[in-house]
């Protein structure tokens, strides 16, 4: 009876020790942001037609930030993948564009944390951008291609205003391309020109504020509830660029909902997980 | 020093200011109203600049403008004012000019219509050719004709595409023919990659046969260096006997870059009437009313740099005579069958 008692007092004690050691050990924690948006598009593309097309859409954001160690906890790492689709008319409604868009981006910030309940992040991103718009009743320059990649500066503003029984997040997320890449096709030039006969002149243009400007300001409201965190904003987009006399412009507003919330990862030999964390691979 | 530090900020604001004002260099387009008068304008300008044939074809674009804008007040409803702009269109003498609305579609026809049809279907349906029981690969119409002598192919249209599978069943029937007649008689265009492919059956070696050019500016005659057009020897299969093409002016656009491809190929004879023409490659633009124009943007070139957009002429000229027609024989194809024997 003793010997039981004993090894359940141990079993306890242990059971103790290895909690006390979870709560004891620190984790990055990755903070991973998914929002669905509906949105309102404008398009000039003077390659498909000279016209301004307007339009609807949906589109996808995903977000993940996370400080770059254990040790550092003023400079965060942020991955993005934004996805978005839609169809827009031209001003008369006698044809179409569909629209699809796709941008990756990796950027790493500095938190300022001037007072209390403020955040102010600082930093710079680099981000790849791919659009495909098709105007289908055009004959041999039905489609153009968005492809550019931008080195950009972005910021963040964070306020939390704690309530009686919750805090809430208020952030405005700011980008704005400085340098970069940008493929622009040459007026007047058919793809089968480009492509098919290998024409690739004046394809290909080093970007800068002087040829393309752009910002996406992005207001959003973190509202925590039992067991999830939900993200309400407002989003605006406006991008502009010119190369072979063409001016380009894009521009969107958006109405977004998500959730917000915090992972850990483990993996590998050097990252496994507390023996109180039960995985599928067990 | 103090003035020192006015001065810097002073030119801080400056760059600044710069900065900041840069999208006033990337001023968009003007767009003009959806008026008669707007969409006229609009419409002009984009001839005007886009349009590759104005210099060529000697067109004085400005004087046009004056005769037609002079009608513009008359025409009071959307369909006079659409004719009008049609007729306008009509001067560039153009088959790849059109003017697209929801109730019409604004053409000029006269590079065929004014000329000989050279062409009867129901002749080459008559049992002496392809008959009632030819076989049919993706849009290529085939028989032996001539006594299983002579290989034939109808080909009517190169918007239809066509597989390497498809093209070595048929040119593996032909194997007993002494030689080929392929038919692009009132085939008016299509694709330039399908007229690519059904060229490079009939090339030993990859082959430059023609160039093209786009425009570069608003000026008539600023056009890019040209750019050679390579048709390539199919790796795999590649038919060495001879080949006659048949041609009448109805062989538009794309026909005419594959006539003008098969120029240059071995053994290969032109036979029928000159083509019609179609060497600009056309693109699409559209007014503030969102009626789509297209018209010819690029002047594609044989491998002289001669203009294609009248049409190349055949190695033989023959025209379908009549009293043939009236007997059930197409003169064209049997002077292409003399020919291959």
């Amino acid at each position: 009876m003793k010997k039981a008692v004993l090894v359940l007092f141990v079993l306890f004690l242990s059971s103790i020790i290895s909690a006390q050691g979870f709560d004891d050990q620190k984790y990055l924690l990755t903070t991973k942001t998914n929002t669905f948006g509906i949105s309102s598009l404008r398009f000039l593309d003077p390659y498909l037609s000279p016209l301004i097309y307007s339009g609807s859409g949906v589109d996808f954001n995903h977000e993940s930030r996370r400080f770059l160690s254990l040790s550092n906890t003023h400079i965060s790492i942020q991955n993005r993948y934004y996805l978005v689709t839609g169809v827009a008319d031209n001003p008369a409604h006698t044809a179409s564009m569909f629209y699809f868009g796709a941008n990756y981006s990796w950027g790493m910030h500095y938190h300022f944390r001037p007072a209390k309940g403020i955040q102010l992040l600082a930093g710079a991103s680099w981000d790849l951008d791919f659009g495909f718009k098709d105007v289908m009743r055009n004959i041999n320059n039905p489609v153009n291609l968005d492809l550019a990649t931008n080195l950009n500066l972005s910021g963040l503003a964070r306020y939390d205003i704690a309530l009686c029984r919750r805090t809430l997040r208020l952030q405005l997320a700011v980008e704005t391309p400085v340098l970069g890449w940008m493929f622009v096709p040459t007026a007047g030039a058919s793809y089968y020109e480009m492509f098919e006969l290998g024409n690739h002149s004046n394809l290909s243009h080093f970007s800068s504020v002087f040829n393309k400007r752009g910002i996406n300001p992005k207001f959003t409201v973190d509202v925590p509830f039992s067991h999830s965190v939900w993200r309400f904003g407002l989003g605006y987009h406006e991008l502009k660029y010119k190369a072979n006399d063409l001016v380009f412009k894009r521009t969107g507003f958006s109405l977004l909902v998500g959730t917000t919330f915090d992972v850990i990862s483990f993996a590998g030999r050097k990252k496994q997980a507390p023996h109180n964390f039960i995985s599928t691979d067990e | 020093m103090k003035s020192r530090k006015i001065r810097m900020k002073k030119q801080g604001l400056i760059v600044l200011l710069a900065v900041f004002l840069l999208p006033s260099c990337m001023n968009e387009p003007a767009v003009q109203p959806n008026t008669h008068e707007g969409n006229f304008q609009a419409l002009w300008k984009i001839i005007d600049t886009r349009y590759c044939y104005l210099d060529y074809k000697h067109i004085n674009w400005d004087s046009i403008y004056t005769v037609y804008h002079q009608k513009l007040p008359a025409a009071k409803t959307n369909i006079a004012f659409f004719d009008l702009l049609g007729g306008m269109l009509a001067e560039l003498k153009d088959g790849h000019v059109n003017l697209y609305s929801d109730f019409d579609l604004s053409r000029y026809w006269k590079w065929f219509q004014d000329y000989p049809d050279n062409f009867s279907s129901s002749l080459i349906e008559k049992d002496r050719y392809l008959g009632k029981n030819y076989r049919i690969a993706s849009g290529l119409k085939y028989r032996a004709i001539d006594n299983g002598h002579i290989g034939y192919i109808y080909y009517g249209s190169f918007a239809d595409g066509f597989s390497d599978n498809n093209i070595a069943y048929v040119l593996s029937s032909f194997a007993a023919c002494s030689g080929l007649i392929i038919d692009v008689r009132n085939n008016g265009g299509g694709s330039l990659d399908v007229s690519k492919q059904l060229a490079s059956y009939f090339f030993k070696e990859n082959t430059i046969t023609g160039y093209i050019r786009h425009k570069t500016g608003d000026g008539h005659s600023d056009f890019s260096t040209p750019v050679a057009i390579t048709t390539p020897a199919h790796k795999s299969i590649q038919w060495q006997r001879p080949v006659v093409i048949l041609t009448n002016r109805m062989s538009f656009s794309a026909t005419n870059d594959f006539v003008n491809r098969m120029k240059l190929a071995p053994n290969a004879i032109i036979v029928g009437d000159k083509t019609g023409g179609g060497g600009g490659l056309p693109f699409s633009s559209e007014l503030p009313n969102g009626w789509m124009v297209r018209f010819s943007a690029s002047p594609m070139y044989d491998s002289k740099m001669q203009d294609t957009e009248f049409g190349i002429d055949p190695d033989y000229s023959v025209n379908l005579a009549a009293a043939d027609e009236a007997n059930g024989i197409d003169t064209i194809i049997e002077a292409a069958i003399t020919l291959l024997k």
